[in-house]
């Protein structure tokens, strides 16, 4: 009797679990989106009282940017204040604490931050160039205090090979002067000297990882189906076996009677 | 004499045996299904998908929902949802070995809601990932009734520095897990405004005792409080 329960629920067990592996398989094979994606919060540094986020979506050699903040400078010397931005690589692929502060003027400046993010492997930049070598070209950063960036060009290999191993850190630099020591005020950018340290330096910084993949397990299935199993195995062998009990009770006593 | 006291027994193990089906009945739950509604975009002629995958397919007639003004980061601490009686812990979680968000696991931490430590605090610019399980080992667990979510409930997430931040929601929606719209979900393409997103399981398929879906419940900044201002 035991055999034969077990034999039959064997029976629709293995078509069943035939029917699992493909649900198995499809995950990894059939998601709706293609490329590999990254993404970083934007957090402030240097008080800059900044923030935002970034993705960046890599299809071949082709990369999409989109790339948010709100909170940074507005204005520099009456005109839009030119954020420049990048994604710097070739470090540890983390964001500075102010420990990095060597000089002491209360300001991590780029060059302070690179053991942490390296140099620049792509200038996010609004049109042209996006080599390392438009980096300080204030004519092609987005300006004023918020920004609100989307561009796909030919990512170059040093900076995907940086995503892939998780040491691409996206720096959007440009303080707003007031806020800096007065030390720090009379400083010159030490990227272009032309420029006050302010100019250059980071005030938005985040450490791209890749953005999670697929559906997640939020569930073990412990109310999707019949709780309490054993309560019905034993309330309903008591109420049978009661019940066949008490049926063949009554029919010996009528038999006697 | 005997036979009739055994009679009794059986009769009394069989209203017992009864009673013990009606309660095992009493106790049956399963999770609300979700039911698609609202909209994903909150930015009026904005695709709510990754600008890279489809073309963009504006909203011309969506109204502008209200917005708040965006917020630096600090972590979750606590979350509500007064719709459903939520009223839970939030502790940041990662990402497993194979790219997926790593959930709750067994321990007190079970049956709070996690926060991907990697996705925006709630209130920054970006849609912030709020995840926790629909049941556990232990029966119904803290997001158990995010099917009942709509549009327009509320949302309110308390931060670390005590700024309390609420979210309204525009849109629910059912997800196989293996069509999951990850970049619609964790990166949205638009990430102009503070949100926030839900997730926990659904679809249980009893054959294979697996929840085959995923519920996403889509939110947007609505209403900043900040300790002390009145």
């Amino acid at each position: 009797m035991e055999g034969h329960t077990v034999r039959k629920s064997l029976r629709t067990l293995i078509p069943l679990a035939a029917a699992a592996i493909p649900l198995a398989l499809l995950p990894t094979a059939a998601h709706a989106d293609s490329g590999t994606s990254y993404q970083t919060t934007l957090n402030p540094i240097n008080g800059s009282g900044g923030s935002g986020m970034a993705t960046v979506t890599v299809n071949g050699d082709q990369a999409t940017v989109d790339l948010n903040y709100t909170g940074l400078a507005t204005t520099f010397g009456g005109n839009p204040y030119p954020h420049v931005q990048h994604i710097h690589i070739g470090a540890d692929g983390v964001c500075p604490t102010m420990g990095a502060d060597k000089n002491g003027d209360g300001i991590v400046d780029t060059v302070e931050g690179q053991p942490s993010y390296g140099g620049i492997g792509t200038t996010l930049s609004t049109k042209g160039d996006t080599g390392p070598s438009a980096g300080t070209n204030i004519k092609v950063a987005p300006a004023g205090g918020s920004a609100d960036y989307h561009r796909t060009f030919t990512l170059n290999s040093d900076t995907m090979n940086a995503l892939q191993s998780g040491t691409g850190v996206i720096v959007v630099h440009g303080l707003d002067p007031s806020t800096l020591s007065k030390k720090a005020q009379n400083e010159k950018s030490n990227l272009v000297p032309s420029l006050p340290l302010a100019a250059t330096a980071p005030a938005l910084c985040g450490s791209l990882s890749s953005m999670p993949t697929g559906g997640v397990a939020t569930g073990y299935g412990s109310t999707g189906g019949v709780e309490d199993l054993g309560l019905f195995a034993v309330g309903g062998g008591l109420a049978a076996g009661g019940a066949a009990l008490f049926a063949s009770r009554k029919r010996a006593a009528s038999k006697a009677s | 004499m005997l036979g009739g006291r055994r009679g009794v027994l059986a009769l009394v193990a069989a209203v017992v045996g009864l009673g013990m089906i009606g309660v095992a009945v009493h106790a049956q739950q399963s999770a609300p299904q979700p039911q698609r509604a609202g909209r994903i975009a909150v930015s009026p002629g904005r695709s709510a998908s990754a600008g890279a995958s489809s073309p963009a397919a504006p909203y011309p007639t969506h109204p502008t929902p209200p917005k708040a003004t965006p917020l630096g980061p600090s972590r979750p601490v606590h979350i509500s949802i007064p719709a459903i009686d939520v009223s839970s812990r939030v502790f940041p979680l990662g990402k497993n070995p194979d790219g997926t968000l790593a959930v709750p696991q067994p321990g007190p931490r079970l049956n709070t809601v996690g926060w991907y430590k990697n996705s925006p605090t709630p209130g920054q610019l970006g849609p912030s990932i709020l995840l926790g399980h629909v049941d556990s080992v232990q029966g119904p667990s803290v997001f158990f009734r995010l099917g009942d979510v709509h549009p327009d409930d509320k949302v309110i997430v308390r931060r670390r520095d005590h700024v309390t931040v609420v979210f309204t929601v525009n849109a629910v929606r059912d997800f196989k897990k293996a069509h999951f719209p990850s970049r619609l979900v964790y990166g949205g393409g638009d990430l102009s405004t503070p949100q926030l997103r839900l997730i926990t399981c659904s679809d249980f398929v009893e054959s294979i005792h697996h929840h085959i879906g995923n519920e996403v419940v889509f939110a947007h900044l609505t209403r900043v409080r900040r300790p002390h201002a009145r």
